[in-house]
């Protein structure tokens, strides 16, 4: 059934073949250099120490080791404990988030909304307007408790007024008006209408703001750095790595006052490839996770959408 | 004004039922709730901090709580924000703030909507979701990484371009020292670490699109091209206005990693690096004054509204229906 | 719209009053006894009363402290901790709640976490990164000490030299004064050449002549015989051999013989005194200058940009974020001739053996003692403490009781290490590597058991070299420039721009030097010497 839409709109749709090469060679091209700089990383983590002190960051390193990798493994218990903290993180995160997020944007895109004006500037006004680190975290620790908990890394990343937005000119874009207009004469509840009439429509925008919040969640280390400090069993990958790195610039950038101390203290640094096997170790469960969103984004592509 | 250019009239609804009236509205109220909340709690109460940008920030160690503090600070009026005018390299900062913005917002908006109409018409779709992966890898990698990664080209003992240039027997550059290649090298960083995000925001917008509207135009005659024209870009009209208000919005704050890290923080490429907000945090650096950064975002928070709300009303002249309020 | 605007901003300002008076209500309460008025009564009252009461009249408190430059693992965290409190809770009945910061928390989560008040009761402290000490002092963080300390840190009093408690005073929001209590660590300054004497005798030199001739030589970096050497070694190990490694901003200092100037402005570091590098203690005038404007500054930049030209600065040497990894890496594989060292006692023997090279230092000047080495490491005790008392108790019990020292900084016996029968330890090095503070960030670094590769008296010469180091002549001065602050934003970007690169030789100064100068002069940097200089001779008196 769905191939047979497929076939058709292909059939209607299609470039011809010279355009098509060429499109094949721009975007080839351009994921050539978006994928290269990966695969760089992976040599690097795979590297040896020694190689990368003779010859620097290299694509042909002198000689490979898997020794970052075992010693990430052996000698960072914590390693195993902050990627459960991560998925962890970004499940509950991306869930909430996405919920909160259609939810609000379906109101603001109902222009039958009474206050539509109001919780449209609402949240607009805070992408532009914020009060700043010291008095949200004041808030969120002193205030709300956001403190050494799994909350504390969830909750101050729950809501993005950018994807407020976004999701909302997706409903209009997509979503008709009068599909909504004939549900409510059908007797459709609110929530019913909008979880099963508009939600399987509006199915590709959800998705891409699920991912969009996923991401946030994954990278996110400035939370963990903020507020888990005697807890630190709670840190996501990320907070890891990033803790690492700005030990780095921090020692390199004080290394000039802090004379003895600094060089020796630069030196215990966990090696570079560490770093770099660190990146490997967050970036692949993401990547992995992608095609699940992505099938709904790209599924979509060919067959039509709104079909009552 | 959103409720003015609100795109259809109300809903028609009975008079019969204008008790269910309130209750919709009661029901729309609870969804929009949590978000409410939320942004009152986290964005609104902490926006009474705004004051820091106009107070010289002491503790007060009869009371150091934050908000004693703040109150028993003084007051210095705008003193706070003259640092960002204190020099002729306020200029630069400006300049190369608001230009790279602008080239970031009209390439940012032109290449990725090419690149989604191109997806769009790649017949494997196997083929368009591996596009599409590849594309957001760039995304996952930070500045720091990034910079790695360029380093490893043109470092001037390491370096790929160096060990060519010495084998070639010609001088070597310094790129770390030589102004010229950086502007090229920023813009494209900046477009090769995003365009797979807007790309994916442009193609799910395609996707969206009802297909019947192709089918009909095709029976029409339309070729592919026209369709492009006629179809997909009236479509994604709406989302390129949005990003585009947002990022006018953005206009003065620059991406701190790419300016910084990605030039390995080097002095003299300053003329072409130095953004605002490298330059808050180099000043910070050395005074580590929180009412001054926070003079700064405020500064380049009012700059943004005022831009947001001009680019709005630039658009909405336009074409109201994709104005952003 | 406006109006619709006007209800935001009042209902924002409506909340956050609320908030604050909400967010308030706890914050008071803790300080119903604020911290003033507890650092003068208790040490008015209690002179008479004996110096440490016994534990079990003391309420049980819990105390946080917050270490910088920390790798310590959680597990390894719970396990030390566990002995340790049940040691604290016998002695002072202290629970400890250790903060195991990292050394970036430095720039970012702990100065969130003060200027926010969180409650917090101890904090590493420290001048150089971003003058912490000082700068917090003036504006009311830490509590000052000197009424506390007879009645709480008696024995902190005694142990910590006169001339270290010298360099921790420091004017501060209730007067000149005391408000840290400083590590008695590496606490003097001497910078070395780091020499691979290995290299040089493979070049045919005599290496001890080699010493002698270069040992507190001003002019050893502009002699011939330097670079020969460097020369000499370029053509042995061949063009992708950089015999001068090191940190460009302490060539300078070893070099001119500079000193920092506590208090100044962090990296950018542009205010220096001159000392004789032989005699550090003797007055050769105390002047502040701002070194980048000197005949000697100018002297030196020509000296490096020309070394660098003949190839014998790496291009990683000079650049800013990847010159101490290649220093790193070069120390490391002894792939160097010359490296710049700022000294820390017994580092020859240790890197002889890391590198498997003869490492020998060659000193730039003799050992001297400021308020930048004195300040090094601190502890200071938060004005929002409950209990600055407690505080205070603990940080003397963990400068003066090896016990607590030993446990806080190496953990514990038989987990992170093992007792030998000469009374030096050895690590446990799987477990060490979960726990490791930094060992200097802790505090009294000499009460230490001394590690088997240290040897049994290590502590002994330890302390006699840094005792013996010779206190500049206005070395305690401290520069204060929070009502130039615009002009220190502006100075720091200057210095950023120009001044790095300059001292690593990548910029010629014939070019760069002047526009330097007069940028530096746009910002304000005279204003800033003059402001310096006059506090200069307050202090003097």
């Amino acid at each position: 059934m769905a191939d047979n839409t497929k076939k058709k709109s292909l059939r209607l749709n299609s470039v011809s073949t010279g355009t098509e090469i060429v499109i094949h060679i721009i975007l080839g091209l351009f994921c050539l250099c978006c994928i290269i700089p990966f695969i760089f990383v992976i040599i690097i983590s795979f590297s040896s120490e020694a190689s990368i002190r003779q010859i620097g960051y290299s694509f042909v390193p002198v000689e490979w080791s898997v020794e970052a990798f075992q010693y990430a493994f052996q000698k960072l218990p914590q390693i195993w404990r902050s990627y459960f903290n991560s998925i962890f993180i970004t499940v509950i995160g991306t869930v909430l988030s996405t919920l909160m997020c259609a939810l609000y944007s379906y109101v603001l895109y109902r222009p039958d909304f009474k206050f539509r004006g109001f919780f449209n500037f609402f949240s607009f006004f805070t992408m532009i307007f914020g009060g700043g680190l010291v008095p949200t975290y004041i808030i969120c620790s002193q205030v709300l408790g956001l403190n050494e908990n799994y909350a504390a890394l969830i909750v101050p990343l729950l809501v993005n007024p950018f994807n407020i937005i976004v999701m909302r000119t997706f409903f209009q874009s997509s979503v008709p008006l009068e599909l909504i207009e004939a549900a409510t004469i059908d007797g459709s509840g609110e929530y019913n209408t909008l979880f099963r009439v508009v939600a399987p429509i509006a199915k590709p925008g959800v998705a891409t703001i699920a991912l969009l919040n996923a991401l946030v969640f994954w990278n996110d280390w400035y939370l963990s750095l903020l507020y888990i400090k005697r807890n630190k069993v709670l840190q996501p990958l990320q907070a890891l790595l990033m803790e690492l790195q700005n030990n780095v610039e921090y020692l390199n950038r004080m290394a000039g006052q802090m004379g003895a101390a600094a060089i020796n203290e630069a030196a215990k640094m966990p090696s570079q490839s560490l770093r770099m096997v660190l990146v490997v170790l967050i970036v692949v469960p993401i990547a992995c996770a992608y095609p699940f969103f992505q099938q709904y984004i790209v599924s979509g592509l060919s067959v039509g959408s709104v079909k009552g | 004004m959103a409720r003015k250019n609100a795109t259809p009239e109300k809903l028609p609804t009975p008079m019969k039922y204008r008790f269910s009236k309130y209750k919709k509205t009661l029901v729309l109220l609870t969804m929009a709730a949590p978000t409410a909340i939320w942004l009152l709690l986290l964005r609104y109460l902490p926006m009474g901090g705004i004051v820091l940008a106009f107070k010289d920030y002491k503790i007060n160690p009869r009371n150091p709580s934050f908000i004693s503090n703040l109150l028993s600070s003084k007051w210095v009026g705008l003193n706070n924000f003259k640092f960002l005018f204190m020099t002729d390299d306020a200029k630069i900062m400006f300049r190369n703030t608001l230009l790279y913005n602008i080239v970031f917002i009209i390439l940012g908006i032109i290449i990725p909507v090419a690149f989604a109409i191109m997806l769009n018409e790649v017949t494997k779709k196997f083929v368009a979701k591996t596009y599409q992966t590849l594309m957001f890898f760039p995304y996952f990698l930070s500045w720091v990484v990034v910079s790695y990664f360029l380093n490893a080209f043109i470092d001037g003992q390491y370096g790929m371009i160096t060990a060519m240039q010495q084998a070639a027997g010609g001088p070597v550059t310094n790129f770390y020292t030589t102004m010229g290649p950086w502007p090229y090298i920023i813009v494209f960083a900046n477009l090769w670490k995003n365009v797979g995000y807007s790309t994916m925001l442009y193609l799910s917008a395609i996707t969206g699109i009802d297909s019947s509207q192709y089918e009909a135009a095709a029976i029409d005659g339309a070729s592919k091209w026209q369709q492009i024209v006629y179809v997909t870009i009236p479509h994604l009209r709406t989302m390129i206005c949005i990003l585009f208000i947002m990022n006018v919005g953005k206009i003065f704050n620059a991406d701190f990693g790419l300016f910084y890290s990605v030039p390995m923080n080097s002095g003299a490429l300053f003329p072409v690096t130095q953004v605002i907000d490298t330059y808050v945090y180099r000043a910070l650096m050395v005074t580590g004054n929180i009412s001054m950064s926070s003079a700064a975002g405020l500064l380049q928070n009012v700059l943004g509204f005022v831009c947001i709300v001009t680019a709005n009303g630039i658009v909405k002249k336009i074409d109201a229906d994709s104005s952003m309020f | 719209m406006k109006k619709f605007l006007a209800l935001v901003l009042a209902m924002i300002m409506v909340l956050g009053l609320v908030a604050c008076g909400g967010g308030n209500t706890d914050a008071p309460a803790n300080n119903d006894t604020p911290a003033q008025t507890d650092t003068n009564t208790p040490a008015d009252n209690n002179t008479d009363t004996p110096a440490e009461p016994a534990a079990s009249d003391l309420e049980p408190v819990t105390l946080s402290i917050w270490f910088d430059g920390s790798t310590v693992t959680p597990d390894a965290s719970a396990t030390v901790m566990a002995e340790l409190n049940a040691y604290l809770q016998d002695k002072i009945n202290v629970t400890l709640e250790p903060i195991w910061g990292t050394w970036a928390d430095f720039d970012q989560a702990t100065v969130t976490s003060l200027a926010a008040g969180d409650d917090v009761d101890i904090y590493f402290t420290c001048n150089w990164s971003g003058d912490e000490y000082n700068k917090y002092a003036r504006d009311g963080y830490w509590v000052k000490l000197d009424d506390l300390l007879p009645t709480y840190g008696a024995d902190l009093l005694s142990t910590i030299p006169d001339g270290i408690w010298e360099c921790a005073k420091t004017n501060g929001y209730d007067g000149i004064g005391v408000y840290a209590v400083p590590g008695l660590k590496d606490t003097a300054t001497q910078n070395c050449w780091d020499l691979n004497a290995t290299l040089l005798a493979e070049l045919g030199y005599d290496v001890d002549e080699v010493i002698a001739f270069a040992s507190y030589n001003p002019d050893f970096y502009y002699s011939d015989e330097f670079e020969e050497m460097l020369q000499k070694a370029k053509d042995a190990k061949g063009n992708d051999f950089y015999p001068l490694v090191g940190e460009p901003v302490v060539f300078e200092r070893m070099v001119n013989n500079t000193s920092i100037v506590t208090g100044d402005l962090q990296t950018a570091n542009v205010l220096s005194f001159y000392y004789d590098p032989a005699n550090p203690s003797k007055d050769i005038g105390s002047t502040i200058v701002n070194k980048y404007g000197t005949p000697e500054f100018k002297k030196f930049a020509e000296r490096t940009y020309y070394l660098a030209q003949k190839g014998f600065i790496s291009p990683q040497t000079q650049g800013t974020d990847t010159s101490n990894a290649y220093m790193e890496a070069c120390r490391a594989d002894a792939n160097y001739l010359f490296c710049s060292q700022s000294y820390a006692f017994g580092c020859e023997i240790e890197y002889s053996a890391a590198r498997k090279i003869d490492v020998r230092m060659i000193p730039a000047a003799a050992p001297y003692m400021d308020s930048t080495s004195g300040q090094g490491a601190m502890m200071a005790i938060s004005a929002v403490s409950k209990n600055p008392e407690r505080a205070l108790m603990f940080l003397n019990l963990l400068n003066t009781d090896p016990v607590v020292m030993t446990m806080m900084n190496y953990g514990t016996e038989g987990f992170t290490y093992n007792k030998n029968a000469d009374g030096t330890i050895t690590f446990i090095d799987e477990n060490r590597a979960t726990y490791s503070p930094w060992t200097n960030g802790v505090g009294n670094i000499r009460i230490l058991p001394p590690t088997s590769d240290q040897g049994t008296d290590f502590w002994d010469r330890f302390s006699a070299y840094y005792d013996s180091a010779e206190a500049l002549p206005s070395g305690a001065f401290i520069f204060d420039y929070s009502d130039m602050q615009n002009e220190a934003t502006a100075i720091g970007n200057v210095y950023a721009q120009y001044g790095f690169q300059l001292m690593a030789g990548a910029t010629n100064p014939d070019d760069v030097l002047p526009e330097f100068l007069s940028k530096l002069q746009d910002a304000g940097i005279d204003q800033l010497v003059a402001s310096a200089q006059s506090q200069l001779a307050a202090f003097i008196g």
